[in-house]
């Protein structure tokens, strides 16, 4: 109650500062009205092929309409001199004319291609999307910022085919998975390349994101070279434009609840009534009723606030903003606050020579619940009391206690803390310099800073900090990467044929400092070291460093803009591979065709727009770690024994560890029909090779693993994006867009002919098999006789030929023989998401929903609130629909009987928790409303929009657990902390 | 000029690149190629060996499956931890403690071998010493695990399978496929390291160090559990006699636990963990204990999870003598004198909290386990002269122990005593061992290598998977359960293990 009240007060001072930001802009603009020349203008609007258009609008730039043409397409107005006229239709490019004197004027509209004609950033340069020969999607800020997050994968979730956004968890301080085109990779990191403002790494914020385009195939990819074998997200900031100067301002402030989905646990009388039916609880218990659950999530805040300036002349153009983003969780004592400025600059000099100076800065500030939460929010007992007669929390010490772990952690939190705080800084240096008509030189250079704090506090008055007498725990850590990129471009056309030639030379260097320590003997209430009377484990720290270089070069040639060709080269060198093999070459060639451009194509009106696209290429992947390749004695407390500094063996090495080679192919196919059909299709084969692994070895080796370069993947997929103009009239308009992405997974082969690269574990690897396929003991269900598990075991009969027989004994099945692989897999089988956008006059309604089918997912808590009565200090789940409890002999049920300490290892590791992990969800649903022009522009404001929406509101699925969603390559669900539901109230002025 | 431009450019482009191409070594560890090139790098190296042992995965997992499987402790109820499946003997073949316990002891032997490979026997004295540490510690190690994962020697002579042994001319293949070993042929290789490395030991170490009086009291040890009764003698005798160490006073004796290990002469051998190495929530006495500092017991989970105590068979049989100095190890959770129960299973479980893992240097959770004591070369010695018949020195050994912990007059063993109450002498010896060694990891194993049954009829989690409610356990020293199963997953990895039944 207290906590929402604090919160709303500072909500309100944000709004009374930015309330009076405004106030002072409008009066300021108000005053500098000023009247000039009134002219009439009359004129004709037409289509492309001269077709008069009626209905259209004519409007003065910031103002309301002031005419809409007649049928003859005829329109006249009054104007003052130097108004802008902006005249437009549906699915037409408006036209914006300068009134400069009057009389009648023609007015031609281009149909809108708005997607092929949008330019598009593809690492080195940056073309028309039409022009591509590659696969490639792109996602405008507007479209990633329906939903509200801090986190950009967060955003993308279902919005570009073939892109896999997964998150472990609803906390606002965690981020998301994100996967393209399946997983190629098995020790390696499966995440993107990410490239800001045209150099790799960097940092942004959500709210300074002008679009982010993906690269996907070799021919966009490649030329990242040893890094871009998951492929590359491209994110672009938003930078000023010459003319009228622009003030913006948002705000979104809205609810968050957890999403509990089919997932119920017991109160007290049903946990009573179940422990009775296999052992004698105490009756007292019964007594105590408290929902652990609901005293863990709450309702929280998210406020989302941006005050953006931007602007410039012919010469020099700027864009400066600051964001406040807040969450609270919807877990009790866990929150995230996020400050980010960035000012982008660009100078013209002369024709010749440009300078670009990008600035961002970002503090976060992460607050996490010190105890955790959700452990106990799942497991504790609802007898045991959390609050006593006084309303404070129970010390648990002092009273009878049910639950297993003897502690209220409600109250231990009231003294304990646990925080982060980290501070990104990138500077971007950018010079463009044109030494010819056809000759220019760029370099791009960044220095990034990331410095991170964290703080843990156990107070000596909670139970973890009491044996200790206060405990704290502190890190810091601090990395500095910089990177330095120099292209020379070369471009000429001869007639039709058209050339460009780049070369470009890079290199990137980076470290890492961290330090920990650890001290207790604290007094209560002081989370600072030098309060502390000794150390708890002596501090660790160290540095890591790596270095990358790269030279490339790139040759694109068109004919006439119907034909296009692209080749390129990459050499790569890295610190981390071996000595014997740290460099490594990549290529890549695409081609493309618009057929549309041919003569042959142009009788066919139903078809707008048509290319064909082709690729093939190599490209690496090195996210491996700093030092795998040596062999290493490691240095570190944990070898220390005795006082004394030891070093022992801690990794086998592997001097010829090289990249990760990806092999992919794409054939793609884009088409405008009826000019309200957009079709984007894409087939693709990626083959992984050289796959770096970390492959277990047994202990007699001395080692339990080595990094290795083992066999190939294949990923092999179909991905299309459609987009329909159902609606197209002047004052309504529907559009649907719809992503989907088909992903199939094999492993093609081990080294040495192994079967399985990780033999016994739940996802084996195993050739033959999609990677994250499911190999476990297959669970037989119950027998009705005893209502003991059952398990299938595979048996060999003497002529080598296998059957299944049943048991009840895991011990017999936890093995090779019995492990079966069950045709499932923590991929899904299809991806993607559907969004719908609805305009009538000034209202918007959009609705986005992203979908994930056929994949599996382990739901590993189970084991501890579904364990026929193995952990009776532990709530239960209670169970859905269709779930059974066996009570007597001949009862045909899913779960077996209940018994003290468990029903012989039934909840022990087998395709039992796995669960369907399908799901479909509404990422979001908006209904916005522009207000009328003639009423802003009194408050000479030049648009305003209020918003309501809300993000997650429903999840159909039939997983057990509170959310189906799980970082897809994982795929074990354990303790989930739920995605969030947001209700989200949003207001968006400029100026 | 055009090309004269783009061509400074160009070059300026690689110059600038290849200026800075260099590589990098990680600051917390050296490269294997530079590890062991001389003496000082040989004894830190060997540091690294002895540091594994104190690895949580090893010291915490090997205490369990040694000790919870007898009849001194009783589960007071459920764990999730698979420690509880060591105490009630229903073991799983991915046992994550079994699998900890093998994946580091096999570590050891690894890091063992590399030093005992870099070190030629004819070195100097130093090296030689640190050849025979590592020689040690490699005994040690193949030793305890074939006491878990193989069948007790005296069971068909150790003609059962054992565990893979592993010396330091090995090829990488060779340990990728490498079997079991039988159990007499890794006793062999055992008796065989101790018996150079004693040879090689020749300077005087500390007890959180090998040294040759470590090899010879494991080698006592060894040749009893062989039922080599002469040569268990003679290995006692050498570290009785060798003046070496001597047993704590009736005064010292209540704080052995709470001493630090380098003062304290009765201590052979321990895995030392110094006040920065507290394992707090994680150590072994968590689960034994939960009090304040001063060793006054206090509820479930105030310093410890204090879910495993003395079973009440051992609490009323070392309470027959109230003067046994033995009882301060054992802390019962009392309020105004009123003793507590764990209240989770029925019959309540008492809680005997024991603090043999506790308190030392004054910190609640730290602990240094003691591996070897000179307390237990008596007893060896009373062993075996209770196997060849010689009655009178079996007790004479017994009756020192029991003097030690306060026992004097009728507490004090004869051989007229044992017969009036029907004992035979080896039965006398194996209790005082176990009321000596209790909580040590020793009594499970002492009961099933002389081929009799650990009986717990005490309140327990131990007998839940037979009927509910019931407390009555017998496991019999023929049980296939007396040994662990190989861990599937080192198994998977390596198909040549075989599977225990």
């Amino acid at each position: 109650m207290k906590k929402s009240k604090q919160s709303f007060h500072r909500v309100s001072s944000y709004l009374v500062l930015l309330f009076l930001v405004f106030t002072t802009i409008v009066l300021q603009r108000a005053n500098a009205q000023a009247k000039s020349e009134k002219l009439i203008i009359s004129g004709t609007v037409t289509d492309n092929n001269n077709q008069s258009l009626a209905g259209a609008n004519v409007a003065i730039k910031g103002k309301k309409t002031v005419a809409v043409t007649d049928a003859g397409g005829k329109f006249s107005v009054d104007v003052f001199k130097g108004d802008v006229l902006v005249i437009s239709y549906v699915n037409m490019t408006p036209a914006e004319i300068v009134a400069e004197k009057s009389g009648p004027i023609e007015i031609k509209l281009q149909t809108q291609d708005k997607l092929l004609e949008e330019v598009v950033i593809v690492g080195y340069s940056s073309k028309k999307a039409k022009y591509l020969s590659s696969a490639v999607s792109t996602v405008s800020g507007d479209k990633l910022r329906d939903v509200t997050s801090n986190n950009l994968a967060s955003l993308l979730q279902g919005k570009a085919p073939g892109v896999l956004v997964s998150s472990a968890s609803g906390d606002p301080t965690s981020g998301s998975n994100i996967l393209i085109r399946g997983a190629g990779t098995i020790s390696a990191g499966s995440g993107p390349l990410v490239v800001v403002d045209g150099n790799i790494g960097g940092t942004y914020n959500p709210s300074d994101v002008e679009s982010v385009t993906i690269l996907k195939d070799a021919a966009a990819t490649g030329l990242y070279g040893s890094r871009a074998g998951n492929g590359v997200m491209i994110i672009t900031t938003k930078s000023g434009k010459a003319g009228k100067s622009k003030i913006e301002f948002s705000s979104v402030v809205g609810l968050n609840n957890a999403t509990t989905g089919n997932f119920k646990l017991m109160n007290s009388r049903q946990l009573f009534d179940y422990l009775s039916s296999f052992s004698t609880p105490d009756p007292a218990m019964v007594n105590t009723n408290t929902n652990w659950w609901d005293l863990t999530f709450r309702q929280s805040l998210t406020q989302n606030y941006t005050l953006s300036a931007s602007g410039g002349n012919d010469k020099t153009q700027y864009y400066i903003s600051g964001n406040l983003y807040k969450e609270e969780g919807t877990l009790i004592e866990n929150d995230k606050t996020a400050h980010n400025f960035r000012t982008n600059l660009t100078h013209r000099f002369s024709n010749k020579l440009k300078l670009s100076v990008l600035l961002n800065g970002i503090y976060t500030k992460d607050k996490y619940n010190p105890e955790g939460g959700l452990y106990q929010a799942y497991t504790y007992l609802p007898f045991d009391a959390a609050y006593g007669t006084d309303g404070r929390p129970v010390d648990s010490r002092y009273v009878q206690w049910y639950g297993r772990d003897q502690s209220n952690y409600l109250y231990s939190m009231q003294y304990n803390s646990s925080n982060a705080r980290s501070f990104n800084l990138s500077s971007d240096v950018n010079i463009d310099y044109t030494i010819t008509r056809h000759l220019s030189f760029a370099t791009y250079n960044r220095a990034s800073f990331f410095d991170y704090s964290s703080r843990s506090f156990y107070d000596k008055r909670s139970q973890g900090g009491a044996t200790n007498g206060g405990e704290l725990y502190n890190s810091e850590s601090f990395s500095k990467t910089f990177v330095s990129s120099n292209r020379l471009r070369y471009e000429n056309s001869f007639g039709n044929h058209n050339i460009a030639v780049l070369a470009v030379g890079e290199a990137t260097q980076s470290a890492y400092d961290v330090l920990s320590t650890s001290v207790k003997g604290l007094p209560p209430g002081r989370p600072f070291a030098s309060t502390a009377t000794a150390v708890i484990n002596v501090p660790t720290g160290g540095r890591n460093e790596y270095s990358f270089h790269k030279y490339l070069a790139q040759a694109d040639y068109n004919f006439a803009n119907k034909y296009f060709a692209v080749a390129s080269f990459v050499r790569d060198r890295s610190s981390r591979f071996g000595n014997n093999n740290s460099a490594a070459n990549f290529y890549q060639l695409g081609a493309s065709w618009i057929a549309t451009t041919e003569n042959f194509m142009k009788g066919i009106n139903a078809i707008n727009f048509l290319k064909l696209r082709i690729s093939y290429g190599t490209t690496g992947n090195a996210e491996i770690g700093d030092y795998a390749s040596l062999g290493l004695y490691s240095l570190s407390t944990s070898s220390s024994y005795a006082g004394q500094p030891g070093a022992a063996p801690s990794q086998k090495a592997n001097p010829n560890l090289t990249w990760e080679k990806q092999k992919a192919a794409n054939i793609g196919i884009d088409i405008t029909l009826l000019k309200r059909i957009e079709l984007s299709v894409d087939v693709y084969q990626k083959t992984a090779e050289d796959l770096l692994y970390r492959k277990p070895l047994p202990a007699t080796t001395g080692y339990s693993f080595i990094f290795e370069n083992v066999g190939s993947v294949r990923n092999r997929g179909i991905e299309f994006s459609l987009t329909t103009k159902n609606i197209m009239k002047r004052d309504f308009t529907w559009e649907t867009n719809l992503n989907m992405a088909f992903n199939r997974n094999k492993v093609l082969s081990l080294n040495a002919g192994a079967l399985y690269s990780n033999p016994g574990a739940a996802q084996p690897i195993g050739v033959g098999y999609d990677m994250d396929a499911w190999n476990l003991p297959v669970w037989a269900g119950v027998d009705p006789s005893n209502g003991d598990p059952l398990w299938e075991k595979v048996v060999m009969d003497a002529n080598g030929k296998k059957y299944v027989t049943y048991t009840n004994n895991y011990n017999s099945v936890a093995n090779a023989t019995s492990r079966q692989y069950l045709g499932k897999s923590s991929a899904p089988k299809f991806s993607g998401g559907i969004s719908n956008t609805i305009t009538y006059k000034g209202f918007t309604l959009s609705a986005f929903m992203n979908f994930v089918y056929g994949n599996y997912v382990y739901n590993d808590t189970r084991f501890y609130y579904d364990n026929d009565g193995n952990y009776d200090s532990y709530n239960s789940m209670v169970f859905p629909k269709e779930w059974t409890r066996w009570q007597k002999a001949g009862d045909i049920a899913t779960h077996p009987r209940a018994l003290p300490g468990g029903n012989k290892l039934s909840n022990a590791s087998s395709s039992r928790y796995l669960e369907d992990g399908s799901y479909i969800r509404l990422r979001n649903i908006t209904l916005g409303y522009n207000l009328p022009t003639n009423f802003l522009e009194k408050m000479k404001i030049s648009s305003a929009r209020v918003f309501i929406s809300g993000d997650n509101l429903w999840t159909g699925t039939n997983f057990s657990g509170p959310d189906p969603e799980v970082v897809l390559s994982s795929g074990v669900s354990s303790f989930r902390y739920p995605t969030s539901k947001k209700i989200l109230f949003g207001l968006s002025v400029s100026f | 000029m055009y090309n004269y431009k783009s061509i400074i450019l160009a070059v300026t482009l690689v110059l600038l690149l290849s200026a800075c191409k260099k590589n990098f070594e990680p600051s917390t560890a050296i490269d294997e190629n530079s590890a062991l090139t001389n003496a000082a790098d040989i004894e830190t190296a060997t540091i690294g060996t002895y540091a594994v042992l104190r690895n949580p995965a090893y010291v915490r997992s090997s205490h369990f499956l040694m000790e919870y499987p007898g009849d001194e402790i009783a589960q007071g109820q459920n764990s999730s931890d698979d420690l509880s499946r060591a105490y009630r003997y229903n073991h799983i073949t991915t046992s994550g403690h079994a699998t900890n316990f093998w994946v580091q002891s096999y570590f050891v032997i690894g890091a063992a071998n590399k030093i005992i490979a870099a070190i030629p026997d004819n070195s100097s004295a130093d090296l030689r010493q640190l050849k025979g540490e590592n020689l040690f510690l490699r005994a040690m190690m193949h030793f305890n695990l074939v006491r878990v994962f193989g069948r007790p020697y005296p069971q068909n002579s150790g003609d059962n399978p054992g565990i893979p042994v592993l010396k330091e001319d090995l090829t990488e293949e060779q340990k990728l496929t490498i079997s079991r070993s039988k159990v007499k042929d890794v006793y062999a290789s055992v008796i065989a390291d101790l018996t150079n490395a004693a040879d090689m030991m020749t300077l005087p170490k500390a007890n959180p160090f090998a040294s040759r009086q470590v090899a010879n009291a494991l080698l006592a040890r060894i040749y009893l559990y062989m039922e080599n009764n002469d040569k268990a003698i003679e290995f006692a005798n050498k570290v009785i006699n060798s003046g070496n160490y001597s047993l704590l006073s009736q005064s010292e004796f209540p704080n052995y636990f709470k001493m630090a290990p380098e003062g304290n002469s009765e201590t052979i051998f321990c895995i030392r963990h110094t006040k920065t190495e507290d394992q707090d929530f994680s150590a072994i006495g968590s689960m034994y204990y939960s009090g304040d500092a001063n060793g006054n017991p206090a509820g479930q989970a105030q310093s410890g999870w204090g879910e495993i105590y003395a079973s009440k068979k051992y609490y009323d049989f070392l309470s027959t003598n109230p003067a046994d100095k033995r009882q301060s190890f054992l802390s019962p959770y009392r309020i105004n004198g009123v003793l507590q129960y764990n209240t989770r299973l029925t019959p309540n479980t008492p809680m005997y909290y024991i603090n043999k893992y506790n308190l030392q240097e004054g910190i609640i959770n730290l602990s240094s386990p003691v591996y070897i004591r000179l307390a237990e070369m008596y007893l060896i010695r009373a062993e075996a002269n209770a196997k060849l018949g010689n009655a009178q020195l079996a007790l004479d050994d017994v009756n020192l122990i029991r003097q030690r912990s306060g026992l004097s007059g009728t507490a004090l063993h004869t051989v007229a005593s044992i017969a009036l109450s029907s004992k035979s002498v080896l039965d006398v010896v194996l209790e005082e061992r176990w009321l000596e060694l209790a909580f040590e990891g020793h009594r499970a194993y002492d009961l099933f290598r002389n081929g009799r049954s650990v009986v717990r009829n005490y309140p327990g989690t131990h007998a839940l998977n037979v009927t509910p409610n019931n407390i009555n356990q017998t496991i019999t020293a023929a049980d296939n359960r007396v040994v662990f199963f190989i861990p599937e997953s080192e198994r998977a990895k390596n198909p040549n293990l075989t599977q225990n039944p």
